[in-house]
């Protein structure tokens, strides 16, 4: 079949500016379904990275700055049943209502913040970190969106701190997090946080049921001044950002209409390539041209149109995904928007079957043309 | 044994309720070599034979054999590569593929057979010399002339040595001078390449180069008997 290429590559030229318009606009169709796709991609994140742990929040509260679990409660859920390891966790954020620019910082003891995290030091010192209780280390997407170096002195709200480390996760949520000790958090003036957490993370023990573990951890409070309310993780992020979800979910449909959009383009340019060709065709048929191989042809222009618009428009997407670092955060919790492999082979995948679908019935109909009437056809 | 038979070869259709049948029991032999010419009025069938031995046809009954191969037999894949190799097509309004050169139209038949790049560049350079455009290989159909075109369209119809040639008022659109050009240099391939060429026209001149010179009249073969008169040859 590449033999063929130099005859096919010249009939899209033929057409330049069709041809174009149709790439373009596959482009553009694919960059939104690959921006739609890192969105889903970043919700199901969440949960990903997250199968033994819980969280124990305080019963009926939703934002981290009401959220106020006396520090004590370490010790007791430690000894509960189940529970392998216990990480009090101060949340402070710059915003809890929806934003592209959310900053949260999340204060924990500093060994806790090396064994409870799978995280990657790129610039900076570990012993910088926890040498000094007003040291912080950012997550890699947040510093370069804040543009911050080590060594730097920064605030955010009502927070002021010194960048000792840079680091990267596998989460990409994780960075856009800053940590940094948890007594630095609860005595910061104006937080009003001495004694408390906004929460605490509950690592599993081998073989422990989590709901019986977050039942057993709850059922310790119930009645008292504080209750808890104990979830899985995953649930716990996927609930906190409840409202995101519902939108999340809706850019499902902009991501399909994106799909038809470039079906039809794709499908009307084939259609009338083939229209414009049906002499040539039958040309190429009276020269031994299987129907086949016309068949072939066809849609050898179809899946390349297609391809090639649907190329530009997934690389812009991750290009831009990965310049731009986005994140959309709520309530103390972030998804980010990152790019992928997986995102970029679906995003292909999804080119190559509107190639293919959309090039099909104008393929059929060039291949079964009779040749004598299509010769006379003008 | 002849290089084409026909037996009995008749042609219908239906247009609306009317039955249509261009030909009608059309006997032939054609012998390996022959130029034929086919005359004959406005549908009268000319082409409809033409387009029947091309195999770019079915006939409603009867059967064409070809070399040995009744092609009413064969299935549409096969008739495809059956033409690809057995049969050249020159036709009346050329059609060129206009994004291809001269080179690439003519390459096109040996796109489809099994063949080095090196042997379909070798075949190639022969046929346009042939028909004296290897200088012009590189122009595209809207850069040559009408008679160019032409001869461009005969370069690719025996670029791929076929057993036959049809050409379908190879010079109908063409003027007078380089029509007689164009069939000087088919008498020329004719003789000196043995192919054997079948052509309709409806210029007297143009028939009168065939070795044998055939009538149709309402679908039926008039006096299929060879000639007796013996071929024109046209001015160089």
């Amino acid at each position: 079949m590449f033999r063929f290429a130099p005859y096919v590559l010249k009939s899209l030229w033929r057409h330049g500016t069709r041809t174009a318009l149709t790439a373009t606009g596959a482009a553009i169709a694919l960059f939104l379904f690959s921006f739609v796709g890192a969105i889903q991609d970043g919700l199901a994140d969440l949960g990903r990275h997250s199968e033994r742990q819980l969280i124990v929040f305080q019963a009926n509260r939703y934002c981290p700055f009401t959220s106020q679990v006396p520090e004590h409660y370490t010790a007791t859920i430690a000894k509960t049943p189940g529970v392998k390891d216990v990480v009090p966790i101060k949340v402070y954020t710059n915003n809890c209502r929806a934003s592209l620019d959310v900053v949260v910082f999340n204060g924990m003891p500093p060994d806790k913040v090396r064994s409870a995290r799978d995280l990657n030091l790129v610039a900076g010192d570990w012993s910088e970190f926890e040498k000094h209780r007003d040291a912080a280390v950012v997550g890699q997407v947040l510093a370069r969106r804040r543009n911050l170096s080590v060594g730097q002195r920064f605030s955010i709200g009502q927070v002021t701190v010194t960048l000792a480390g840079i680091f990267t996760s596998r989460n990409a949520a994780e960075e856009n997090f800053i940590y940094t000790h948890l007594d630095f958090l609860q005595y910061t003036r104006g937080l009003n946080s001495v004694g408390t957490v906004t929460e605490f993370e509950v690592r599993l023990a081998d073989g422990a049921d989590a709901d019986a573990v977050a039942h057993a951890i709850d059922e310790q409070y119930r009645g008292g001044p504080i209750q808890t309310d104990t979830r899985t993780k995953g649930v716990f992020l996927t609930k906190a950002v409840g409202d995101l979800v519902e939108l999340i979910h809706f850019t499902n449909y902009l991501g399909y209409a994106c799909v038809a959009l470039v079906f039809c383009l794709v499908a009307t340019t084939t259609v009338m390539a083939v229209q414009d060709r049906v002499r040539e065709h039958a040309l190429l048929q009276t020269l031994g041209f299987s129907g086949r191989r016309i068949f072939a042809l066809v849609m050898s222009e179809s899946l390349l149109v297609s391809l090639v618009g649907g190329a530009i428009g997934i690389a812009a997407a991750l290009a831009v995904l990965a310049w731009s670092h986005m994140a959309i955060g709520t309530e103390g919790v972030t998804i980010a928007f990152a790019p992928s492999i997986s995102l970029a082979l679906t995003g292909l995948g999804v080119t190559v079957a509107i190639g293919v679908l959309g090039g099909c019935v104008p393929a059929w109909q060039a291949a079964r043309a009779e040749i004598v009437s299509s010769l006379r056809y003008t | 044994m002849s290089l084409i038979e026909m037996h009995q070869v008749t042609k219908e259709y239906l247009k609306g309720n009317q039955k249509i049948a261009p030909l009608q029991d059309a006997t032939l032999s054609v012998e390996r070599g022959e130029f034929v010419s086919f005359m004959g009025a406005s549908g009268s069938g000319k082409t409809t034979m033409l387009n029947l031995i091309a195999g770019i046809d079915r006939p409603t009954s009867g059967r064409i054999i070809i070399d040995g191969t009744d092609i009413t037999q064969l299935s549409r894949s096969k008739l495809a590569y059956w033409r690809a190799e057995h049969v050249g097509y020159v036709f009346q309004l050329y059609n060129l593929v206009p994004v291809l050169s001269a080179y690439e139209n003519v390459e096109l038949p040996l796109l489809l057979l099994p063949m080095s790049r090196a042997e379909r560049q070798k075949r190639v350079g022969i046929a346009l010399e042939c028909v004296g455009l290897t200088d012009r290989a590189d122009h595209y159909p809207r850069q040559l002339s009408g008679g160019q075109e032409q001869r461009v369209g005969i370069a690719r119809a025996l670029v791929a040595h076929p057993a036959i040639i049809v050409a379908d008022e190879p010079t109908g659109d063409l003027d007078a001078e380089t029509s007689e050009q164009v069939l000087h240099l088919l008498q020329r391939l004719n003789k000196e390449l043995g192919i054997t060429f079948l052509m309709v026209t409806h210029d007297p001149r143009a028939a009168a180069i065939a070795g044998r010179q055939l009538r149709l009249d309402k679908g039926r073969l008039v006096d299929p008997a060879r000639s007796a008169e013996a071929p024109v040859a046209m001015p160089a």
